[in-house]
């Protein structure tokens, strides 16, 4: 059987599984998730052979096209509902559908306790599913913006599960309006390039616009019209576009909505909030790489806001209390690192942090729900603590994913954030290079600070929970350990034979992912012009590694002086007075990290204060000149209605003289007239 | 001046009965003296047109059919306008049309 037929069916099956359990998923009861997790299950399998097929070159270099039927014949506009899978494509699915089943298995487990919503839970996380792979495997920009907004439904929908809850409610509001922000732009982007391009595909309008418009196949072949004048300039759709995928994947100043998000279950946060739906910013730029590459003051933004977000988001999680929340930050603060790279040309070292991270961040949100779920529902660290030995499996896992984060080789983290600060300091962008090395070592630092007072030191747990917290069962603990196989291997995998571990054991050519990336990147980097460069093990590379890995230990070493450590022999009790002492010394800094730098203050006055006073603004005006013009001319008519009425005497010999008054008028005056 | 058998003279008296006919309309509150201003007033109108068809040659003819057809036109009118009263007295009582004000209600 051909392998591009099983692309439709991916996307088809959570939609299936998705309508089913809305319809059915009532009367199921307990048995909810057999629909949804078995649909997942086999489209994870087809997606296996889907990536298969892709990866080792069997839908060629430009990638499978499935089309399906023309979606819009308007005339000029015709946009086909087809899905497309390339080498870029498949990296995603295997992220998102192994997270995916991985995270339908666990919330078997996890949401058992909710009787009443389990099906519905469920059903969106289908419905999620569907959306998410529609994202990725959509052909025109058409399908991905529809896809977009579905994520984001599903997302507000899954944050806001606990409706009852009135800070769940609020937060998936916020997460629904602070993305349709950035959705705007990327509506208007794709405006601007239907009317650049006069094409909704992808593929096409890309090639299109990175070549300045003419002299390309599409136009040659006639799907795409040749004028070589393009109205919108490239610069504008490259922002356009970042609208969008900062809204998406929360860079500043759009991050404030994903903190909040951490108000859903904890398997959507991991699933939504940390290894998917964030990630499709990343993917967008990364897909429309060339036009990025056309407009290098477009990159340059990109880098700016990504090292930004990094760093802010960085500082906030060094002192939050809630372990979501801290994974929450640290989220954000990788999303950033992906768009630094994405700055600075560095495609294939954003999803190849992307990919670790979907499943390092899966692995430490899955874990965090499962330290959740043992102390009943408690998220704050200050009443944890000592976790570690009732903990066994969660802990174990746990550790992996920090040490992975912190960027301790040879795991996964370590590799591709290694690669993003070698690529962004080899490719100029010092000052990128500078701020990621410092957000590597608070990265280090919150991570061990998590686990320290998560699962090192004495337990906290109140006195009416502790003899009751308990390890998760097996079908939350094996989805942890299987999340963790990836998070530490997959770095390795992904970037052998290539650097940096290849040419150690003499060893040439490039890594396994950018190979396959190649050809997506193929047109973005020649018009960088951007060659191969030699990988130099003991040279700059070499150093640069050297640096990653020590700054990761300073950080990971200043956590455990202050928090603790409990790793075989190496054992220390934490230190809270120099934690008092050290966050008395820099007042401000703390206290602008404990409140986020002050993001939701500055936007209640933005918006709610400010934008308030010119909404009543707005409103004053309505009411009394909108509404006082159109009402006036209202009761002008009436008025002068009634005046008039009582010239209706009802007597006939007034409506007679009226004329005979009339007609005498008008005679005289003629004859007055025809006198002269 | 000499008005004695000229066009001014009929057009003279058509005028004054025309104005009478109109007076009457105007200042009579029953619907019967109305009605006989109305035919005092299409008589003047009347007597204006054999005047105009006597004076002038080419509108001899003419003149007379015209005044032939007002009359029978009066004749129906006058008809006309009498059932109506009377439909209306027998249903108000009075004569008076100042008291007829049903379609102002």
């Amino acid at each position: 059987m051909n392998a591009a037929s099983l692309i439709p069916l991916i996307a088809a099956l959570p939609i299936a599984g998705f309508l089913f359990t809305a319809v059915a998923g009532r009367r199921l009861g307990r048995r909810a998730w057999v629909v949804p997790v078995a649909v997942v299950a086999i489209a994870w399998a087809m997606a296996m052979v889907v990536v298969a097929t892709a990866l080792s070159g069997g839908f060629g270099e430009s990638g499978a096209v499935v089309k399906l039927w023309e979606w819009i014949p308007a005339g000029a506009v015709r946009v086909e509902a087809a899905f497309f899978v390339d080498n870029l494509t498949a990296s995603l699915l295997i992220v998102v559908t192994t997270v995916g089943l991985l995270v339908h298995v666990y919330s078997i487990g996890y949401m058992a306790h909710d009787e009443a919503g389990y099906w519905r839970f469920f059903a969106y996380l289908n419905l999620f599913m569907f959306s998410m792979l529609l994202l990725v495997l959509g052909d025109s920009w058409l399908t991905v913006f529809a896809a977009w907004e579905l994520v984001g439904l599903s997302s507000y929908l899954l944050i806001g599960f606990w409706y009852r809850k009135n800070s769940a409610a609020l937060a998936s509001k916020k997460a629904f309006i602070v993305n349709r922000v950035g959705d705007v732009g990327f509506a208007l982007g794709i405006m601007a390039i239907f009317v650049d391009t006069g094409t909704l595909n992808i593929r096409d309008s890309i090639g299109h616009l990175a070549s300045g418009g003419v002299s390309l196949a599409p136009c040659a072949q006639g799907v795409v019209s040749c004028a070589a004048s393009m109205p919108i300039p490239v610069w504008v759709i490259a922002l356009l576009i970042l609208a969008g995928a900062m809204g998406k994947s929360a860079q500043f100043p759009l991050h404030v909505w994903l903190p909040d998000a951490m108000e859903g279950p904890t398997p959507v946060s991991a699933l939504i909030h940390a290894a998917t739906m964030v990630n499709a910013g990343v993917y967008l730029v990364a897909r429309a790489n060339p036009i990025f590459a056309s407009a290098p003051g477009a990159m340059v933004v990109v880098a700016g806001i990504g090292i930004f977000t990094a760093i802010l988001a960085a500082s906030i999680a060094m002192t939050q209390t809630d372990i979501k929340r801290v994974l929450a930050y640290s989220t954000l603060s990788q999303l950033g690192y992906m768009f630094a790279a994405l700055g600075v040309g560095a495609w294939t070292a954003a999803i190849f942090h992307l990919m670790a991270q979907g499943f390092t961040k899966g692995l430490l949100f899955l874990a965090s729900g499962s330290v959740i779920h043992a102390v009943h529902d408690g998220q704050d660290m200050r009443k944890m603590g000592g976790l570690a030995k009732k903990l066994p499996h969660t802990y174990r896992t746990m550790l992996i994913g920090s040490i992975g984060m912190a960027g301790i080789p040879p795991l996964a983290g370590f590799f591709s954030k290694d690669e993003i600060l070698g690529e962004t300091f080899k490719a100029g962008f010092i000052w990128v290079w500078a701020i990621g090395v410092l957000v590597a070592v608070m990265t280090a630092f919150y991570m061990f600070r998590l686990i320290g007072l998560t699962f090192w030191g004495e337990s906290r747990v109140d006195e009416a929970v502790a003899p009751k917290v308990h390890e998760s069962p097996a079908v939350m603990t094996v989805p942890l350990w299987l999340l963790a196989i990836p998070a530490m291997l997959l770095g390795l995998l992904l970037s052998w034979p290539g650097p940096p571990l290849g040419p150690l054991f003499g060893q040439k050519g490039t890594g396994l992912l950018a190979s396959w990336l190649e050809p997506v990147y193929k047109d973005g980097l020649a018009i960088l012009g951007r060659g191969e460069e030699a990988f130099a093990l003991f040279g700059i590379d070499g150093v640069l590694i050297l640096v990653s890995v020590a700054v990761a230990v300073i950080g990971m070493v200043a956590a455990w002086r202050l928090f603790g450590v409990e790793i075989g022999s190496l054992r220390r009790r934490g230190n809270h007075e120099q934690v008092r002492e050290l966050t008395a010394r820099v007042p401000f800094l703390y206290r602008a990290s404990l409140n986020k730098w002050w993001f939701d203050e500055i936007n209640h006055l933005l918006f709610i204060v400010i934008g308030g006073r010119v909404a009543a603004f707005a409103w004053w005006f309505d009411v009394n000149v909108v509404d006082g013009i159109v009402n006036g001319i209202g009761s002008v008519t009436r008025r002068s209605g009634s005046g008039l009425a009582r010239v209706q005497t009802g007597r006939v010999q007034n409506y007679a003289l009226g004329i005979a008054v009339g007609l005498i008028v008008m005679v005289g005056s003629y004859a007055l007239l025809a006198s002269r | 001046m000499n008005l004695a058998n000229t066009l001014d003279a009929y057009l003279v008296l058509a005028g004054a009965l025309f104005c009478i006919g109109a007076f009457g309309f105007l200042a009579r509150r029953n619907a019967i003296s109305m009605l006989m201003s109305i035919e005092l007033m299409l008589n003047a109108v009347n007597l204006s047109i054999v005047a105009f068809g006597a004076f002038i040659p080419g509108l001899r003819t003419t003149g007379s059919i015209i005044a032939l057809m007002v009359i029978a036109v009066a004749a129906a009118e006058a008809t006309v306008g009498l059932a109506i009263v009377v439909a209306i007295y027998r249903n108000r009582k009075t004569p008076l049309v100042d008291e007829y004000d049903a379609m102002r209600r």
